[in-house]
């Protein structure tokens, strides 16, 4: 027989494990790595009865312990199954009895010790009684919560232990307690305290397997919530199949709960979004919101909520485009470009707010296509002309039978980014009545601080407009409010001269008008002066919108001649024109050979460009005051009083005597009669009509002025310069008086004319009447005494055309 | 882990204290008794002891490993060296005068229980 369970006087070789015990009549696998250790385990395995002692180490990075880096008992272990394998030697270990490490009896290749068979803990009592019923409790608790679905019979397995110790050494090796709890139980000396220190463990145990349990029910109710909700829906489908309600409309719901789970929204819209078609889920196909609920739906899934289209922006490419689109207008491409520098260096910046300014067809609606191609940004319109409902804008609430989204929700939709290019056009023609302002509602789109939550009533969720680049376009100011203004950065186009639309037509106007009739390459000649012609006779605008129509006549008309057979290429001269236009629609402007006293030569700025304007004055002997004729607006009207007021008050300096002024009745007349004018800058006209008058001198018919006049005779600056230019060399007229303040202006009209025309700045009345009317300046006593100018003929010398026109 | 130890103590953990191995044994029923095949090889038939009480029949002996005395080294132990002790329930009593026929043929020993003359 073995001596296993008499250990007595006899050295063992000592096993040292990690982060385990083995205990009494329990099996242990171990893997065996170390040299010393798989030294023991041979050592043991040539032995008769396989034996060996297995202690835990007291710490686990001690690599060669010795007796002192172990706990003191140990267990005999009987190797039951050994076999080697690459990495080491496993072997399955089976408790014997427990020993006491006494001392080392040998240290290399293996440790081997001297050991004191300890008894098993034994005794009894109502004590251990009582607590191996409470322990047997807690540990079916345990085990029942660690493993709700045991195939093992617990209470079966628990009643295997033959006596209370041995179940704490059962329980503590099931439940992988810590080494040293489990060196503590190896050590109890007797059942009491053996028990007691796997009670106090099983206690824990069941706290923290309650609490790992009650967490874990919890994430799968929250998980089932969901699967209870789909497994629902599809039984809901299924009884709606099986009473046959699933007409096309509700297909179309399935349709759209698919494309809301494929779809991109933020989580604010998904929550709305998912009621809505909650909503539409429970109604009856039949019901008038039924139609209401999926148009709106197909609305919020089509929005570009997080799209955006690529804006990346390539200076160099961005101005090659703008410049290939559009002839000129330097400045405006200048500040567009600025523009789009900022944002690329900053593409969160909010972006500016362009309005284009200017007359018709100068281009305001092409350069906004042209920003959007050049930074690569999808372009939408939004023509606002004629908009008087607020709700057209910013939507009616859905609440309103045939409600509808705002033309500006509308435009993005169709975009389909969120970043296009929103071009609001006519800005100044938008209208008010008592339904709200539009004006307004624009006011909050285009503030950058506010629309990153655009509200559409018909929407009723935020959207951000930011990222949009909002161009505006206006012919006018006038009508703008001023908080609207403020929101607006300005750029202005002002109208082509007659040489710029030239070069347009010859670069752009033409090619494509060849193009878009179908002519061959090079069959339709349009040379420049016919081109010239065109534009002075036929076409009087600021644009080219009707000359370019006009090419196109032009054009179709030679394109018939083609169509018929010929071949030749055809060129266009300037007499033709009569012939393939007709008659020409504008005699040309040409100065008034001869003027009489009375009349003088103003400009006049309009939204078409400018305007050769006459103001005519005559006596009314007999009758009192002033009497003004051809529609003339508030300031005009003052102007004309300031001009009168000015010949009483001056009368002794212009030689002409104050009574005949203040008996004598004048009538001022501005043709043509039935255009409403207004504005000051005809105050320096109006003086000069109203001294020649009383003079009885002619006013030079070669020199056009502008100006705004004060009480006192001063000359104030105006605005339009370039167009008012522009207008006096169409009309044939060279010599141009300015006010002295608006000297800076000239810079703006196009060099060409600049060299051809002599500009003559003044800074009061005096220095106009000098120029305008030179035979009265002998008896204009303060203009000879002025000192600054010879009394001599005021033929512009060539030293002053050459000073004022650089 | 949990888990590997609980079935690891459900199924390897011994009913009772140690006692060695146990060898596998079959009983098959015969008209005048019972016949134990029990799977010893390796085992000197002197050294196995049968002992009947009652209606228990134990096995006792010891399986030394002759290999080791021969100089020797495992490379692989998968069999169970050692003391064994087996204790089987015949189903019935056998009765008091029973006899029992041991054999050890080709590594099994074999166990024949006749039934005393006071149960037939």
């Amino acid at each position: 027989m073995s001596d296993t369970h008499d250990p007595a006087d006899r050295t063992y070789a000592v096993l040292p494990v990690k982060n385990t015990v083995l205990f009494p009549g329990l099996f242990l696998p171990l893997s065996v790595g170390r040299p010393a250790s798989r030294a023991a385990v041979d050592a043991a395995v040539a032995t008769e009865d396989k034996t060996l002692v297995v202690v835990a180490q007291r710490d686990n990075d001690q690599e060669a312990p010795g007796l002192a880096d172990l706990f003191p008992v140990g267990t005999i272990g009987v190797i039951k199954k050994m076999a080697r394998g690459q990495e080491g030697v496993e072997v399955l270990v089976q408790g014997a009895g427990r020993v006491r490490l006494i001392e080392t009896v040998q240290r290399e290749p293996f440790l081997r010790a001297n050991v004191l068979p300890l008894p098993m803990p034994a005794g009894g009592g109502e004590q251990v009684e009582a607590l191996f019923r409470t322990v047997l409790d807690a540990a079916r608790r345990v085990l029942e919560l660690a493993r709700p679905q045991a195939d093992v019979d617990v209470n079966q397995f628990l009643a295997q232990a033959p006596n209370p110790v041995q179940l704490a050494y059962l329980i503590a090796s099931m439940l992988g307690i810590d080494v040293i709890k489990e060196q503590a139980l190896l050590e109890a000396e007797s059942p009491e305290v053996a028990l007691q220190l796997i009670l106090e463990h099983l206690t824990h145990e069941t706290r923290v397997l309650e609490l790992r349990n009650q967490i874990a029910a919890k994430a799968q109710q929250e998980m089932t919530k969901e699967q209870r909700d789909y497994w629902l829906r599809q039984q809901l489908r299924a009884i709606q199949d099986e009473l046959g309600e699933t007409t096309p409309e509700k297909a179309e719901v399935g349709e759209l709960r698919q494309r809301m789970q494929e779809a991109d929204l933020p989580d604010h819209v998904r929550k709305e979004a998912e009621r809505e078609l909650g909503r539409l889920e429970r109604l009856p196909a039949a019901a008038p919101d039924f139609q209401v609920t999926r148009t709106y739906l197909e609305l919020v899934l089509e929005l570009p909520w997080k799209k955006g289209s690529d804006g990346k922006i390539d200076l160099a490419a961005a101005k090659e485009v703008l410049d290939a689109d559009h002839f000129d207008l330097e400045r405006v491409k200048e500040r567009i470009l600025e523009h789009l520098a900022v944002l690329k260096l900053n593409p969160k910046a909010k972006a500016p707010i362009m309005c284009l300014v200017g007359p018709p067809g100068v281009g305001k609606t092409s350069l906004g296509q042209s920003i959007a191609r050049a930074t690569g940004r999808v372009f939408e319109r939004l023509s606002l002309g004629g908009m008087h409902d607020e709700s057209e804008l910013r939507g009616h609430r859905r609440t309103y039978i045939g409600a509808m989204p705002g033309r500006l929700i509308q435009a993005v939709r169709r975009a389909g980014v969120n970043n296009p290019v929103l071009m609001l056009d006519e800005i100044d023609k938008l209208g008010r009545d008592y339904r709200g302002d539009p004006g307004a509602a624009l006011l909050e789109i285009l503030d950058p601080a506010q629309n990153h939550t655009f509200r559409d009533n018909y929407l009723d969720l935020p959207f951000d407009l930011s990222n949009v680049l909002f161009i505006c376009t206006a012919n006018a100011l006038d009508t703008l409010s001023a908080p609207l203004l403020d929101r607006l950065e300005i750029l202005r186009l002002s109208g082509y001269a007659e040489t710029e639309k030239v070069e347009i037509a010859r670069r752009y106007l033409i090619p494509r008008q060849v193009k878009e009739t179908g002519l061959p390459d090079g069959s339709f000649h349009l040379p420049d002066e016919t081109v010239r012609r065109l534009v002075m006779r036929y076409t009087r605008e600021a644009g080219v919108r009707q000359l370019e129509q006009t090419i196109g006549r032009l054009a179709r008309k030679v394109a018939v001649r083609f169509a018929q057979g010929t071949t030749e290429p055809v060129t266009i001269r300037p007499e033709d024109l009569g012939e393939l236009l007709g008659p020409e629609r504008f005699t040309p402007e040409e100065a008034r050979k001869t003027m009489p006293p009375g009349v003088a030569t103003g400009l006049a700025w309009t939204e078409a460009g400018g305007d050769v304007l006459y103001i005519e004055a005559s006596l009314l002997p007999g009758s009192k005051g002033l009497k003004l004729t051809g529609q003339l607006g508030e300031v005009m009207r003052e102007s004309a009083a300031i001009a009168r007021s000015l010949m009483i008050s001056q009368a002794p300096r212009f030689g002409i005597d104050p009574l005949t002024v203040r008996r004598t009745g004048v009538h001022i007349h501005v043709p043509a009669g039935a255009v409403p004018k207004d504005g000051p800058s005809a105050g320096v006209t109006m003086v000069t009509a109203l001294a020649s008058l009383f003079t009885n001198t002619p006013a030079r018919s070669d020199t056009a002025m502008t100006g705004e006049v004060t009480l006192t005779g001063l000359v104030l600056p105006i605005g339009g310069v370039k167009e008012k230019v522009l207008a006096a060399r169409r009309a044939g007229i060279r010599r141009v008086v300015l006010p002295k303040a608006n000297e800076k202006d000239i810079r703006d009209v196009p060099e060409p004319v600049r060299s051809e025309m002599s500009f003559f700045f003044a800074e009061t009345v005096d220095d106009v009447l000098a120029q305008t009317i030179p035979q009265s300046a002998n008896r204009i006593g303060v203009v000879t005494a002025d000192g600054v100018r010879t009394n001599g003929p005021a033929v512009p010398t060539a030293a002053q055309a050459g000073t004022t026109g650089g | 882990m949990h888990r590997d130890r609980i079935l690891r103590s459900c199924f390897l953990c011994p009913p009772a204290e140690d006692r060695g191995w146990q060898p596998p044994l079959d009983i098959y029923e015969l008209n005048d008794g019972w016949l134990l095949k029990a799977d010893l090889a390796g085992i000197r038939p002197d050294e196995v002891t049968v002992s009947l009480q009652g209606r228990t029949v134990t096995l006792r002996g010891h399986r030394r490993d002759l290999s080791v005395a021969e100089g020797c080294a495992h490379y692989r132990m998968e069999i169970a060296y050692s003391s064994f002790e087996r204790s089987v329930e015949l189903p019935a009593d056998p009765g008091g005068d029973a006899r029992v026929q041991t054999d050890y043929r080709d590594g099994m020993l074999l166990v024949r229980i006749r039934r005393g003359n006071s149960h037939s």
